[in-house]
């Protein structure tokens, strides 16, 4: 069998290009990579990032009710804290903001109109849940879970 | 090149929020990177890497006024690009299949969803250390190999010239 390029295309090997480090700089990258030092040090790094973390997603959150109805705006602000909410210990505001993203991005992905009244709710929801100062676990799972199965209902229906 | 593993290596983080950027800072401070750059956005980005050689860039997606896809692009294909081989690691919330394809076609050595966590941060660090890229050029791409396996058995098509080294064609 005679196979043909379709197009040609310089292929260069690691070799050929400057590298990150030696072979031997490599392997002791690796040992720092792997070593419970760094654990504990990244450990640390994450816990200071909580408080501003929190204050951000506050912030996000205050940004995305002011969306009102601009679903452009509330497709960036509800995916900027699904990205922060679990690094600042909010997990039910990101499990929420989660489901929407999903819904938003699945609705614009089969070409649907998003339904507000199902963008409002999950705003009212990771509202509620990013302010809840213990952000309260049970209750706000208990709310995530409808809300993915009213969103999977929709979508389901949107996309017969 | 010398023996030396992080402690040498200068990075670049471009990410619009301040406190992200404050926590990849210190993720990268643990590991012994020392010199970092910071940018809020792709134009910002850009700035920074003609002033400053930068060994590994992390950068955001969704940015204003330039994103981390048009930044990361411009990196790979500008004619006066410091160093169009740097690895990226595309740091984003958008996960969506469509976007993580729109990340690799850019050019992105490595692709990590948010919220991070440093295991991942550090594998995607780990993967660009122990499992350096080829690069491919070609008319509308140039990059990191977008082929992350050998299939032993693939049957084709074929589409670049290497793909015939060492292959008894009849």
């Amino acid at each position: 069998m005679t196979k043909h390029a379709t197009a040609e295309a310089q292929f260069i090997t690691p070799e050929a290009y400057p590298q990150l480090m030696s072979k031997r700089g490599a392997a002791q990258a690796m040992k720092v990579l792997r070593s419970a030092q760094t654990s504990v040090k990244a450990q640390v790094a994450f816990e200071a990032a909580v408080p501003p973390m929190r204050a951000a997603i506050l912030q996000y959150v205050d940004e995305l009710e002011d969306c009102a109805g601009d679903m452009s705006c509330v497709f960036d602000k509800v995916h900027e804290i699904r990205g922060f909410a679990e690094t600042a210990g909010l997990m039910t505001t990101g499990r929420i903001a989660d489901i929407l993203c999903r819904y938003m991005d699945d609705m614009y992905r089969i070409k649907k109109p998003i339904d507000t009244v199902i963008v409002n709710l999950h705003v009212a929801a990771i509202a509620r849940a990013a302010r809840a100062e213990d952000d309260d676990v049970k209750l706000g799972e208990v709310v995530a879970r409808q809300l993915a199965a009213l969103v999977a209902h929709r979508i389901a229906d949107a996309s017969r | 090149m010398s023996g030396a593993g992080f402690e040498t290596l200068k990075a670049l983080i471009v990410e619009d929020n301040a406190h992200m950027r404050s926590l990849l800072r210190a993720l990268l401070n643990s590991i012994g990177i020392k010199e970092i750059a910071e940018a809020a956005h792709g134009q910002a980005a850009i700035d920074s890497l003609r002033e400053r050689k930068s060994d590994l860039v992390l950068s955001d997606m969704a940015m204003k006024p330039m994103d981390g896809l048009e930044f990361t692009r411009h990196v790979r294909t500008h004619e006066h690009s410091p160093n169009p081989f740097v690895p990226i690691i595309m740091i984003t919330g958008h996960t969506e299949k469509h976007r993580v394809e729109q990340a690799r076609d850019a050019g992105v050595t490595e692709f990590l969803a948010k919220p991070i966590t440093a295991h991942n941060l550090f594998s995607r660090i780990a993967e660009i250390v122990e499992r350096p890229r080829a690069f491919v050029r070609c008319e509308s791409y140039f990059g990191p190999d977008r082929r992350r396996r050998v299939i032993d058995d693939y049957a084709g098509p074929w589409r670049r010239k290497e793909d015939f080294q060492d292959m008894d064609v009849r």
